[in-house]
């Protein structure tokens, strides 16, 4: 578990959202400090992807508040949004690097693009990263060659290229080899050690168990139970987290 | 009695055959050209939050697909002469741009949707402008995907652009006609004509690929 200070990172408030007539999110409350890493957890379809892509605006959610460090983030103008990028990480279940690139170009695009830095700060700041990741010597390898695992790494020093304040993880690991989980997943524990705020879509539990301030329970639109892990796992509060808990137990 | 002495063999009317060529040619290459830019404006029109933008490259894009090449040729040969004394040529290069673009239009267009909606989540996602999403991202992974579409289309304008010999145009069609008339030889004109477009349309087929290929690093 990691030290956490008090101060509010993400504040979300009575959240919802509608595709049309489907109504993925029915109201949504939680508070993200930081320095804290919330693991999501919940059956497939819940809307966890959703809660999560309402974060950084990837959907517009279609009422209720989204506060990053204060700014109701739902009333941005579009340019404010975009500046967003630069504080928001998000690392996807599909990599989605960019295959026209290679893996050091796709680290640098956006440092240069958007932060305007020099191609010399971005390519060090990039090697850097890469070599984090233990990935410096496919700097100059197109992401098509890369392994599941390697690409999920090089995702994720994509997005820490741009020094965010909060990295976002849809089900990292749900893409890949099951050999390959655990090079991703101790990526993302150092990166918390650190005291990277994190929000975790996952259904790795062993790593909830491990790294998780606290794990959320979505079901239903809503979210169900915000408990600590070991309460979460040994003795869910709500009937519908046992239920999904003892589920996964017995899988 | 008068003999026909005249030499009728085909290689004896090889400068009508370049003529033709270089005209043929002429007409391919810079429609292509004023082809992809139009196609290009016209795509970024065409998903552009402006509707009057979306409505004319719509409009403009069913025009061109739902009307005859030929009548088109003539409707920009003597419509625009109404107005302005045009070259045959120039009214055969703009009618074959303008044809072209509409295609090429809907082949980018293609190309963009192709494109997984990962990727433009992505550039979002670390902050990148739709500009430099489009630029940087969107548009080379379009263009790989649609080159073999794109590469139909520039064959296509070779062989379909024959159809500006009947404004005056004196490209390979217009000179075999000419040839014939000449020589009273009814078939051995049409069959150089034929080989000529044959081999113009298989060596850039050859030359696309090779470039395909080039493409497919990743
Ligand atoms: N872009 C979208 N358009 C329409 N429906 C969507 C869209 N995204 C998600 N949904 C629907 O929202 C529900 C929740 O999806 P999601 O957030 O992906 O759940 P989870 O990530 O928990 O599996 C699903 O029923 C899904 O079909
Ligand atoms: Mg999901």
């Amino acid at each position: 578990m990691t030290k956490t200070d008090d101060k509010v990172m993400i504040q979300v408030k009575d959240l919802k959202k509608s595709f049309g007539d489907n109504e993925v999110l029915k109201g949504i409350d939680g508070t993200v400090k930081s320095g804290q890493v919330i693991c999501v957890i919940g059956p497939s379809g819940s809307g966890k992807s959703t809660f999560l892509r309402c974060l950084n605006l990837l959907e517009n959610p279609t009422s209720g508040e989204v506060l990053f460090d204060g700014k109701d983030m739902t009333k941005l103008t579009h340019s404010e949004i975009a500046g967003l990028g630069a504080r928001m990480g998000m690392v996807f279940q599909n990599f989605n690097l960019f295959p026209n690139m290679t893996v050091l170009e796709n680290l640098k695009l956006s440092p240069k693009k958007v932060k305007h830095l020099s191609d010399e700060d971005a390519t060090k700041i990039s090697l850097d990263l890469l070599d984090r990741v233990g990935l410096k010597n496919k700097a100059d390898v197109y992401p098509s060659s890369l392994s599941g695992g390697q690409a999920q790494r090089v995702a994720m020093a994509r997005a820490l290229a741009m020094n965010p304040e909060v990295m976002l993880f849809d089900e990292p690991t749900s893409a890949l080899d099951p050999e390959m989980v655990g090079e991703v997943l101790s990526v993302m524990q150092e990166l918390a050690n650190e005291g990277m705020t994190m929000v975790v879509v996952t259904h790795e539990m062993g790593f909830a168990k491990k790294v998780a301030d606290q794990v959320w329970f979505m079901a239903d639109g809503y979210i169900q139970e915000k408990s600590d892990p070991e309460t979460m796992f040994e003795n869910p509060q709500t009937e519908r987290a046992q239920d999904f808990i003892n589920k996964i137990i017995t899988d | 009695m008068k003999v026909n002495v005249q030499n009728t063999s085909m290689l004896h009317y090889w400068k009508y055959f370049a003529d033709g060529l270089k005209y043929t040619l002429i007409i391919s290459i810079v429609g292509s050209i004023i082809g992809i830019i139009l196609g290009v404006l016209l795509a970024l029109m065409r998903i552009s939050k402006f509707k009057p933008f979306s409505w004319f490259s719509i409009s403009y894009t069913e025009v061109v697909r739902g009307t005859p090449m030929m009548v088109q040729v003539l409707l920009v040969y003597f419509g625009l002469g109404v107005l302005v004394n045009i070259p045959a040529l120039t009214a055969g290069i703009i009618a074959v741009s303008l044809n072209s673009g509409a295609y090429v239009s809907e082949i980018i267009r293609g190309g963009i949707a192709s494109v997984d909606k990962g990727q433009s989540e992505a550039a979002k996602s670390l902050g990148l402008s739709k500009k430099d999403a489009m630029v940087s991202v969107i548009l080379p992974q379009a263009f790989k995907n649609i080159w073999p579409a794109l590469g139909n289309e520039f064959i296509t304008i070779i062989k379909e652009s024959s159809i500006v010999s009947i404004i005056g145009v004196t490209d390979i069609v217009y000179e075999l006609n000419i040839v014939r008339a000449d020589t009273y030889r009814g078939v051995s004109p049409i069959v150089v004509a034929m080989v000529m477009y044959f081999v113009l349309s298989f060596t850039l087929t050859r030359v696309l690929n090779y470039f395909e290929r080039k493409m497919n690093h990743d």
